[in-house]
């Protein structure tokens, strides 16, 4: 087997079981789409063109809460703003590679690619996948780590489009009076007590809330946007107040 | 909203979605995000889920409306009880449902 297939298989295997977690959410966000009013084929391209699960669900739940355009792209944006971190902790490792692949790989920069693919760089080059399977010897081999992370990337883009596509076939078939769009803020739920973990968080995560109910009076949902900020604020506050 | 300014909105957010992800890998190689960068970014998720699970349960066409004897905020309420003590999301998701088909049959 050549080497960069055997890289690119590893990143495959290794991303496959974090999709038991990512195809739920893409068959939500296809239900949610089509209950929102979106057009099939516009909620097939959203998973193509932003390809960001989360974004996409509050994008979703957003336009069934018929907010306007300005404050939906605005959240979509804020809550994306963390792939900027996610870019900047795998720069040094595809810098040397050419524009076509950053290109690439940028695309593909996801929660869950990133996830696995960094781990793959905290691991030498020449030593395929997380380091059981590898029984061949290993010399100093050039550097084939970006196969890996495609495959990572490719994996996760596959089952995004496959659940997407799912969920817009499932979600025309089901009555609106299952209220089946509600699993969406039990999704917000049930992920925001897994990342509030510490203080900081807690005191985002609260603010945010209270100022959402706080600030509901203005139009197209733009409560929502300063919400999300001052909950930012707050965070960040906390976090220094704690010394971290 | 229209669907061609449905179309314009998901491109941009395509488009700045693009941006963050190839920031720091194609356009400037070599610099270091800031540290007040990474300190907000850590509060985003938690901030935006809060807010949007918040406005989702409790704001109807602009007002905020605290019912009683509204059976989502309660379901809700069970499905955060479920996510604390798993750490589930699917068994949240679906306990969260059944609460609610349960108490939209009693209520």
């Amino acid at each position: 087997m050549g080497l960069r297939l055997k890289e690119f298989l590893a990143g495959c295997r290794d991303e496959a079981p974090l999709q038991l977690g990512v195809i739920p959410f893409g068959m939500l966000y296809g239900i949610g789409a089509v209950a929102a009013g979106m057009p099939v084929w516009l909620a097939q391209l959203t998973s193509m063109v932003v390809f960001a699960g989360a974004a996409q669900l509050v994008i979703v739940q957003m336009l069934a809460a018929a907010a306007g355009a300005l404050p939906i792209g605005l959240t979509a944006a804020l809550l994306n703003l963390r792939h900027l971190l996610y870019s900047a902790s795998v720069a040094e490792h595809v810098r040397h590679l050419p524009r076509r692949w950053r290109v690439l790989l940028a695309y593909l920069l996801t929660d869950e690619a990133y996830a696995v693919a960094i781990l793959r760089y905290t691991r030498p080059a020449g030593e395929a996948g997380n380091g059981v399977a590898g029984n061949e010897p290993q010399g100093a081999g050039p550097d084939l780590r970006h196969w890996y992370f495609l495959g990572c990337g490719l994996t996760l883009w596959g089952c995004w489009q496959l659940s997407t596509a799912l969920g817009i076939a499932f979600g025309a078939r089901i009555p609106p009076e299952w209220d089946i769009d509600f699993a969406v803020p039990l999704t917000f739920i049930a992920l925001l007590t897994l990342l509030v973990k510490e203080r900081a968080g807690q005191a985002a995560a609260l603010v945010a809330a209270l100022a959402v109910l706080a600030l509901a009076a203005l139009p197209f949902r733009l409560g929502l946007v300063l919400a999300i900020v001052l909950g930012l604020l707050a965070g960040a506050a906390v976090a220094r107040e704690s010394g971290k | 909203m229209s669907v061609s300014t449905l179309v314009l909105l998901l491109g941009a957010v395509g488009v700045l979605t693009f941006l963050f992800r190839y920031t720091m890998i194609g356009l400037v190689a070599g610099r270091t995000l800031p540290r007040w960068v990474h300190a907000l970014c850590r509060h985003i998720a938690p901030a935006s889920f809060a807010a949007l699970a918040a406005s989702e349960l409790f704001i109807h066409g602009g007002e905020v409306v605290f019912a009683l004897a509204a059976p989502k905020p309660w379901a809700a309420l069970v499905a955060a009880l479920v996510a604390w003590r798993t750490g589930n999301v699917l068994a949240t998701i679906a306990v969260g449902m059944a609460a609610l088909y349960l108490l939209k049959a009693l209520l």
